[in-house]
């Protein structure tokens, strides 16, 4: 039978409270959880045979509370959604195979959880602040033998190096920012991951790994950060099992 | 999923949930070539390389102009060239049916490639 | 706070969570697959792991005899 992994947890001592844990919530459309273990590290798994696993939102979510429930009482590394190993048997060779890897992963871990942030701007607003404050410093040193001559093509290159130059505006200005909410999170020994400009509005899309109580510093921090940026908006979500921070991939 | 998971915000969150929409591939990372789509399965695969070398190119050309080192005869020749690149490319997206959106690859946890 | 704030909430609070179940988390093995046919044929693994499908499948199962991942 073809098995789903949900996480792979550590229990030293804790085999029977996994156990017992395990018992008392199911797995994707009430299947039963069960661990399957290489010395003190498990994968948790269902029954679930991939021909019949339908990668749909609800089936997502729930794999996703099955993760969130045992974060709350295990130090685990989630599992991307749609890991399905065809035994137990592979599943524990698997485990023995990762067993370094998985280990540090989870001290990395260990007593941690994660925060997202995310921040979005006006576009057309910052665009056009920072498209002034570049024409302001471009007058200071005019290229006039670019706007002499009459072509198109010349034109072109004037276009897409105006767009170039925004672009290079928006990335310093994303960096500025990025910069200030490092110097805030460093403070709380935070790990953390910046993403830039993914999308026209969300010019920041971190992520943070930090202790668990320092949850209340993080959020006074972000109001700090939204204050001194009072044109963006911030989001802070969380507190994540780590999917962020599980950077291996298993051999 | 009962749990309120958003520890801070200010005002409005209308049309964030749409944008934060558009960061999830939810979409099957799959390059799929079938007898049916062979023709534009491959060019998604062939144009997604070329897009993204023609991206560079010109990006790496604004720089030199931004430098200053290049002379107007240069400038007037590349911008004919990256104009004609360009409009070249818009015409073998719309040969294949195919947009921007469609010229990029998930490469998993390296995200995505454009 | 109003019921649509709460919606708003709730859905941002979803997206979130499917954006990490889907593309986060422990990855089993490599992401790309490029199938002519219906018949997976390339993965592109992460970390520039390049093989076949057999090779995948036989690494998979622990009885490959030569590793491909260039580390």
């Amino acid at each position: 039978m073809e098995k789903m992994i949900y996480a792979i947890v550590s229990v030293t001592r804790d085999t029977e409270k996994l156990n017992a844990f395990l018992s008392g919530i199911k797995g994707i459309a009430g299947a039963d959880l069960y661990a399957v273990c290489f010395n003190e590290i498990s994968a948790v798994v269902s029954d679930k045979e991939r021909a019949t696993l339908i990668a749909d939102k609800s089936s997502a979510i729930e794999y996703a509370e099955v993760i969130e429930l045992m974060a709350a009482h295990f130090t685990l590394l989630p599992m991307r959604f749609g890991s399905v190993m065809e035994s137990s048997d592979l599943i524990s060779k698997m485990l023995e195979r990762n067993y370094i890897e998985i280990q540090n992963n989870i001290q990395k871990v260990e007593n941690k959880c994660e925060f997202g942030l995310k921040v979005f701007c006006d576009a057309e607003k910052l665009h056009e602040e920072l498209r002034r404050k570049s024409e302001e410093t471009a007058n200071a040193t005019p290229r006039a033998s670019l706007e002499i001559r009459n072509s198109v093509y010349v034109d072109y290159v004037n276009k897409k190096l105006k767009e170039h130059k925004l672009e290079e505006l928006l990335l310093n200005y994303v960096d500025s920012v990025i910069a200030g909410i490092s110097g805030y999170v460093d403070r709380l020994q935070a790990v953390n991951k910046f993403k830039k400009m993914t999308t026209a509005l969300n010019i920041i899309d971190a992520v943070f790994l930090l202790e668990k109580d320092k949850k209340d510093a993080l959020i006074h921090a972000v109001g700090e950060l939204q204050n001194q940026h009072a044109s963006l908006s911030f989001i802070l979500t969380g507190p994540w099992p780590p999917y962020n921070f599980v950077d291996f991939i298993v051999k | 999923m009962s749990e309120n998971k958003i520890l801070f915000n200010t005002g409005s969150l209308d049309g964030l949930s749409e944008e934060i929409g558009k960061l999830i591939n939810t979409e099957d990372s799959r390059l799929k070539l079938t007898p049916d789509n062979a023709d534009s399965g491959l060019a998604k695969l062939v144009l997604t390389l070329v897009e993204l070398i023609r991206k560079l190119v010109e990006k790496q050309a604004m720089r030199r102009v931004d430098g200053g080192s290049l002379t107007d005869d240069e400038i007037e020749r590349l911008g004919e060239t990256l104009m004609k690149l360009e409009m070249k490319m818009e015409e073998l997206k719309k040969h294949f049916n195919l947009t921007d959106r469609d010229l990029n690859i998930n490469l998993g946890p390296l995200g995505d490639l454009m | 706070m109003h019921d649509n704030v709460i919606d708003r909430s709730k859905d941002i609070t979803i997206l979130e969570l499917l954006d990490r179940v889907l593309n986060k988390g422990v990855i089993l093995t490599g992401d790309i697959v490029i199938s002519v046919a219906d018949i997976d044929l390339i993965y592109v693994g992460v970390k520039l792991m390049l093989s076949s499908v057999e090779t995948m499948e036989r690494l998979k199962s622990g009885q490959a005899i030569v590793d491909m991942k260039i580390r």
